[in-house]
């Protein structure tokens, strides 16, 4: 199996690294993560739409940092998953992929995609900034929507080529067989 | 993919953009981990009502451990909260291993390959190897100890004696592969090149 190039190998080791940074930072360093997430909300009230009533409040801001630290959840969770199907992706590109412009456009599409669970910080941190509903949906419609397209896209096409690889090889390997069959 | 470092096999057959295959003992010990998580998947489902009776028991027969005051409306809620910690650490063992044990052998592949200082590359597949396959063992020890031990303790123990330093080793050797990498791409050495 021949390998992708060293820059798609570096970002989906990085997001592995990234992946398993964010589950320690979850555990070990929690009151931390929720100490700033209460600060932020409290400094964006507007956005999260406070009202100074305390039993209001406490609900709203209970919510926006549960969303938060789900963001931080699904960056480790779908950075240690989207880092080997890269890696194996990329491998595959690089071993079955014939021409070298479809190679190309798969490694960019495989490596935006790489970048799909950074869109989890992205979330968490726009729910602090924005309010949980408008930072949920800017994160979807900017970082995760496109970068999570650009995977599917570029699996969809692998799979597509790994086909016609195969459909390719078929009457050549039945041609090879019809060769090697001695005369009667 | 061709043969590991050092093999009879190596350099002039295997095409210089080639994965190399990584230790045999690294493999094992991926692969080995990932039956473990998968055999605790199943056990989970299979024999969920038995560890769900044999850790209740555990725990009504500690109550001081638990705090269980021998009112049912205080100590129900209790031992459901202990329950499916109890539970979860089960499944954490089981999504953890399995995921893992694909990081072990990507990144023993990747290290393999393309770490070409052999201290380095030994210290990042014993840091990834042991570390990783390590760490998932840590959720098997918290759900074991919560009917002894009590949430808070059981968790601390885990914590101190499996996560923080194997976790820890795991994240360290991923930080160093992704430095190599990083020190690599920026020589741009030829890929395969022998130094």
């Amino acid at each position: 199996m021949r390998r992708p190039p060293l820059a798609l190998v570096f970002l989906a080791v990085l997001i592995i690294a990234v992946g398993e940074t964010a589950g320690a930072v979850m555990s070990w360093l929690r009151p931390t993560v929720e100490r700033y997430a209460l600060a932020r909300i409290r400094a964006n009230a507007a956005a999260h739409g406070l009202a100074g009533a305390p039993e209001y409040d406490e609900e709203v801001i209970a919510r926006a940092v549960f969303t938060a630290e789900a963001g931080l959840s699904f960056l480790h969770t779908h950075a240690e998953g989207l880092g080997p199907i890269v890696l194996l992706a990329g491998t595959l590109v690089a071993t079955v992929v014939r021409g070298a412009r479809l190679r190309a456009l798969l490694y960019g599409l495989l490596a935006a995609g790489a970048l799909f669970p950074l869109g989890y910080l992205a979330y968490a941190l726009a729910v602090l900034e924005y309010g949980r509903d408008e930072g949920v949906a800017l994160a979807e419609r900017w970082v995760l929507t496109p970068l999570g397209s650009a995977a599917i896209v570029a699996l969809a096409v692998l799979a597509a080529a790994l086909a016609r690889a195969r459909a390719a090889s078929e009457p050549a390997r039945a041609d090879g067989a019809a060769r090697s069959t001695p005369p009667a | 993919m061709s043969a590991p470092r050092g093999s009879a096999r190596t350099a002039p057959a295997a095409a210089a953009d080639a994965w190399r295959l990584p230790p045999a003992w690294v493999l094992l010990v991926a692969v080995l981990l990932i039956a473990c998580a998968e055999v605790g998947g199943a056990s989970m489902v299979q024999f969920k009502l038995e560890l769900s009776r044999w850790a209740r028991g555990q725990m009504l027969a500690r109550p001081d451990v638990h705090g269980l005051v021998g009112v049912r409306d205080v100590d129900e809620p209790v031992l459901d909260e202990a329950l499916t910690k109890f539970d979860a650490g089960l499944r954490l063992f089981h999504l953890h291993g399995e995921g893992m044990g694909t990081v072990i052998v990507v990144a023993a592949m990747v290290t393999t390959t393309l770490v070409e200082a052999p201290a380095l590359r030994r210290a990042i597949l014993l840091l990834v190897t042991v570390g990783g396959a390590v760490y998932p063992v840590g959720y098997l020890v918290w759900s074991a100890l919560i009917p002894y031990q009590g949430l808070a303790r059981s968790r601390a123990i885990a914590e101190w004696a499996v996560w923080i330093p194997f976790g820890g080793a795991a994240i360290a050797a991923m930080w160093l592969l992704t430095a190599a990498l990083a020190l690599r791409l920026l020589r741009r050495r030829p890929a395969g090149a022998v130094p």
